[in-house]
């Protein structure tokens, strides 16, 4: 099994250097599940209703694709498996007035 | 013919890649045709496995010393570019006809629904082989595979 990654480093530096950001993915992660098990019974209600109505054609892709991960547990698994592949992910951007650095670790 | 051709080939004959994906792909391992010829390359010996998917972005020879050159540099594990290969095959038909048709429309004529957890596979090592270097006067574009 994978390991999820801890922390989102990001630092965005314009011509002062500002003190980098670290997110600790360890706290956030089980916060986000915990209220997306929560808000689950109602996600799946709006998605059945919105397909019920025949309107799930009108919305937007991402939207689709997030009620279609959320409404079932095989993709919900392949977004978890996503979410771990994420350690080791690095953007590094520099231009002349500033920097932008993202990286999962 | 090495094996990784072979595939190539066996996909262009099903019809899962077009011509042109064929002759990249086989443009892109045209060196390992010739592997025996010549010494292997330092690091990229077909053993060890690819980690990572790099891209970077540096100047130029003639703007090596430009303070105003962007640098770029995106280091993607093929782990997950192995995740987002396979998710691309759970996403639920109505986002993925959006998608194959907004692909249409950019003139990609690409079917998510042809994707095969085998073909998945046959890609992401044909990738590990990729190399890709553009060189112009401003800025020099390298993708690889470490």
């Amino acid at each position: 099994m994978k390991r999820p990654p801890l922390f989102l480093r990001v630092k965005i530096q314009e011509k002062k250097a500002l003190p980098g950001c670290w997110l600790p993915l360890f706290v956030l992660v089980p916060l986000a599940l915990a209220l997306l098990i929560v808000l689950s019974p109602l996600i799946l209600v709006a998605y059945i209703i919105v397909r019920l109505r025949g309107r799930h054609k009108k919305l937007p892709t991402v939207l689709t694709a997030t009620l279609g991960v959320l409404c079932s547990w095989r993709r919900m698994m392949a977004a978890c498996d996503l979410f771990c592949s994420t350690t080791g992910l690095r953007v590094d951007v520099s231009g002349p007035d500033e920097r932008v650095h993202i990286s999962v670790i | 013919m090495s094996e990784s051709q072979k595939r190539i080939l066996d996909m262009l004959a099903n019809k899962k890649i077009s011509v042109d994906e064929a002759y990249r792909l086989l443009s892109v391992l045209q060196p390992e045709g010739s592997a025996s010829e010549s010494a292997p390359r330092a690091g990229t010996s077909a053993k060890t496995k690819a980690k990572y998917l790099r891209v970077t972005v540096v100047p130029g020879p003639e703007h090596k010393d430009d303070p105003d050159a962007e640098l770029v540099n995106v280091r993607v594990p093929m782990s997950l570019v192995r995740s987002g290969m396979k998710f691309t095959s759970l996403i639920p038909p109505e986002a993925r006809d959006k998608v194959t048709g907004a692909l249409h429309e950019k003139g990609i004529d690409f079917d998510m629904r042809n994707l095969k957890p085998e073909d998945l596979e046959e890609l992401i090592e044909a990738l590990s082989e990729l190399e890709v270097n553009v060189v112009s006067a401003k800025e020099v574009v390298k993708v690889f595979v470490e």
